[in-house]
């Protein structure tokens, strides 16, 4: 007899429809499956026989003939288990015969017949509702990541003896209901104000975050960049819905959605180790799987020590930095992952650490070991960098004031809020999040310029040698800096201030005089 | 563009202070004049990457030994070197770059605007032909050239081991004066210094010690009218803008906390000017603006234009 039902294949971040087609009938006792299926897939036969024998069900003698299809569609993981057990279930009528019309079903099995964790359930919900099936089933252990997606029938298995009792007698699992966890909730136990001096760092800091501008922190060791850094979560803007289920989503392809965290309630801050590898920052694999750029997704991308970096490694970043998402190629087809993030980055300003301009006496690196520190950095990658800040080292007057550190997390956060606010004020009806995302042929739309800042724009322009994409730079930032002000034009103080953060010029590492 | 004039040995134009001393190269190759043998010179060297003191420091040495008279010879390099002979010309006197490539090739690029001066007010000398490339090996030998064209050698800042030292071995082996400023214990850039104190340098804690070294007799009346008139004009400067209408009072509190000797970065200037950060910074491009303050290093702001400035020409 023959039976079918719903399933999904992800590749990339995009999720197939796949029916799960079972065939049972006389012959010599044989199970095959077919249909474009790597070694894990295949598995499932084990598996499924395993798990019926523990469940007090059997396998009938016969020749069972499993086809996935599309068949030209190459299908990977372990999701497939449970819907290859309910279609041979169905097929040698285990459970009534039509029940399975109109179901999606995913999961792995374990040998016991539990159902196991599986990973993408959340794109795969989305699916779901997107074809229009009756039900979706998935492991209950997903079941809150798959409630995510409204007005869709959810049955949430944690057993194959579960579905069986519930397609013969219509028997709904007991278990308590889940309560989600409240994704705004979120302590830390570090805030801003416990950094002392650093006025300027922290001023970049709330600039960048508030309008998502990338940001470089150059400064001696001991000056608290990583401080400063791992303390920008405590300031980052609230998710929009939207955006909790597009990061949700990576995650989920990615598998670090927990029972906790079912749904990503903040914003991403991804700090990878500078050892990293290309693939690791890109994404890898045959078929890839989200790297730390787009794990990093509407969120912040930290890297530590910059310059420690390898080469091949950043020079990664050009492309996801100015097209907002990474495209990989494979054999096996072409794959797009969104990655739209705050490029952090910290580094030292030479191998010692302690050139800095107007304390050059400390620094014992030859003229050299700093230009060559400094060329580990690409010039493309410097450019596309919107805030460039130096952090001095700290002094004994700034350890010692008392109340002298500034601003607490809460009411920077709330100053970022209010910016953000009038951000998507602003791009309401665009496809844009933030102003560092404002593309040049819309500057002149967003970004409205007072007299006295286009003159001072037009004077620095000439004088500093802005390019154009320096130039463009500038007015982003500048609109953030007045719409921290809540000012709707942009004027002369706004352009004044942003020019001080441009890029580290060459001269600055030659120790010359501008 | 000039020609370049090679000039041997048995030339009379050969600089006499080199010819009476063995080791000197038979033939020099020079791109505007020569120094003159009969005028007191004095080279300036120290470190490339120096502090925005070491400087004008040695940016005002060679403005005030210029305006005496004294020709100044140094190497060009980016740091001290380029600062004293910038410092030199704009006192309206003559400097004289030996560099250790040919000397067609401007080296640092950078000094371009400097290397150009230096050829209407002063000369380019090498003892490399036109077109050698300035490859490290190279720099030693010709500072044994710049110490044999001066009859005092003066280091501003040089670490411990450094090529100015080199300078400094050539001249006493030639029997040259040598004379270093002062720096304070524990700074790097001034351990050479110091340490050529204590071997029994001359100290060079005004441009006038290094004067009477060479027994010219200055007016010190004029040094001190020169410095009345520069703090003169400062404080004619500071009020102009302080009554000036078209500057905020935060403007003017960023101005005042400002120095005229020393360069203090935007955190600093906050701190003292009781400012909000982004209103300081905001102040500071435009007084960098109407060009009353300069930015000597990235981010340090100093009152005044820059001293000793040296634009790269790119």
């Amino acid at each position: 007899m023959f039976s079918s039902v719903l399933s999904a294949t992800l590749t990339g971040l995009d999720v197939s429809a796949v029916h799960v087609e079972a065939d049972v009938r006389y012959g010599l006792p044989q199970f095959t499956m077919v249909g474009c299926l790597n070694p894990q897939v295949k598995e499932a036969q084990d598996r499924v026989r395993s798990a019926f024998k523990n469940v007090g069900l059997d396998l009938p003698s016969k020749k069972i003939t499993v086809n996935l299809s599309p068949a030209d569609l190459p299908k990977s993981g372990s999701r497939f288990d449970l819907p290859v057990a309910l279609a041979i279930l169905s097929a040698c009528g285990e459970i009534p015969e039509h029940s399975l019309c109109g179901v999606m079903a995913v999961g792995e099995l374990s040998l016991s017949g539990k159902i196991n964790r599986i990973s993408g359930v959340l794109p795969i919900a989305m699916k779901a509702k997107e074809v229009g099936v009756s039900l979706l089933i998935v492991p209950s252990a997903n079941e809150a990541e798959a409630r995510a997606v409204s007005h869709l029938p959810i049955l949430a298995l944690s057993a194959i003896s579960e579905a069986v009792d519930y397609f013969r007698d219509g028997v709904l699992p007991q278990r308590p209901p889940v309560i989600p966890p409240d994704p705004a909730l979120n302590c830390y136990k570090e805030d801003f104000s416990d950094i002392h001096g650093q006025l300027s760092a922290k001023r970049a800091s709330v600039i960048a975050v508030a309008g998502f501008h990338n940001l470089l922190l150059v400064g001696t060791p001991g000056s608290g960049k990583t401080m400063l850094a791992r303390r920008i979560p405590t300031i980052l803007p609230s998710l929009t819905p939207e955006e909790a289920l597009e990061i949700s989503r990576i995650y989920s392809i990615a598998g670090l959605l927990d029972d906790e965290h079912p749904i990503t309630g903040v914003r991403p801050f991804r700090h990878p180790h500078h050892t990293m590898s290309p693939q690791a920052l890109a994404g890898g694999g045959k078929i890839p799987a989200p790297g730390e750029v787009s794990l990093a997704h509407r969120g912040v991308l930290f890297l530590d020590e910059l310059a420690e970096f390898h080469t091949q490694t950043l020079e990664i970043l050009r492309q996801p930095l100015e097209d907002r998402e990474i495209i990989i190629s494979r054999a096996s087809g072409t794959y797009r992952f969104p990655a739209s993030f705050l490029l952090l980055a910290a580094m030292n300003p030479c191998p010692c650490g302690f050139f800095y301009p107007s304390q050059m006496t400390r620094c014992s690196c030859s003229p050299k070991a700093i230009r060559d520190y400094r060329n580990r950095i690409s010039k493309p990658l410097m450019d596309r960098i919107d805030l460039s800040v130096l952090c001095p080292p700290v002094s004994f007057e700034d350890l010692t004031t008392p109340n002298g550190n500034g601003s607490s997390s809460a009411s920077i956060r709330s100053q970022v809020e209010a910016a953000r606010e009038i951000e998507m004020h602003r791009f309401a009806g665009t496809s844009l999040h933030f102003n560092s995302e404002i593309p040049a042929s819309r500057i002149a739309e967003f970004c409205k310029l007072e007299h006295g800042a286009e003159a001072a724009l037009e004077h620095a322009f000439r004088s500093r040698e802005l390019s154009a994409r320096s130039y463009y730079r500038v007015v982003r930032v500048s609109r953030t800096i007045a719409d921290l002000e809540g000012s709707p034009q942009i004027r002369e103080r706004h352009i004044d201030e942003a020019l001080t953060y441009r890029p580290l010029e060459e001269s600055f590492w030659e120790g010359k005089e501008r | 563009m000039e020609e370049i004039r090679t000039i041997l040995r048995e030339n009379p134009l050969y600089p006499g202070r080199m010819r009476e001393l063995a080791s000197m190269p038979e033939r020099l190759y020079n791109l505007g004049e020569l120094p003159d043998d009969g005028i007191p010179s004095v080279a300036i060297v120290g470190a490339r990457l120096c502090s925005s003191y070491g400087r004008s420091t040695a940016y005002q040495f060679g403005m005030a030994l210029a305006k005496c008279g004294v020709q100044i010879i140094s190497g060009m390099a980016a740091g001290i070197d380029a600062s004293a002979q910038a410092g030199a010309l704009d006192g309206g006197g003559k400097s004289f770059a030996v560099l250790a490539g040919g000397v067609d090739i401007c080296y640092p690029r950078g000094n371009i605007d400097l290397y150009g001066r230096l050829i209407r007010n002063g000369g380019i000398l090498s003892e490399q032909p036109p077109g050698t490339k300035n490859i490290g090996y190279l720099f030693p030998p010709r500072n044994r050239i710049i110490s044999a064209l001066s009859d005092i050698v003066l280091v501003v800042e040089a670490k411990a081991q450094s090529g100015s030292l080199i300078t400094v071995d050539f001249a006493l082996s030639q029997g040259k004066t040598v004379f270093a400023v002062p720096g304070r214990v524990g700074d790097l850039l001034s351990d050479g210094c110091n340490y050529l104190i204590a071997q029994g340098a001359g100290i060079a804690y005004s441009p006038e010690a290094v004067l009477h070294e060479l027994k010219i007799m200055h007016d010190t009346i004029s040094f001190a009218k020169s410095r009345s008139r520069i703090a003169r004009f400062r404080r004619s400067v500071e009020k102009r803008i302080l009554s000036n209408a078209a500057f905020t009072e935060e403007e003017k509190r960023v101005f005042r906390a400002l120095s005229w000797e020393d360069a203090y970065t935007p955190d600093q200037i906050a701190a003292a000017a009781s400012v909000e950060l982004p209103t300081v910074r905001a102040a500071l491009t435009h007084l960098l603006r109407e060009k009353l303050i300069h930015e000597p290093a990235r981010d340090s702001y100093q009152k005044g234009r820059p001293q000793g400035l040296i634009v790269p020409s790119s």
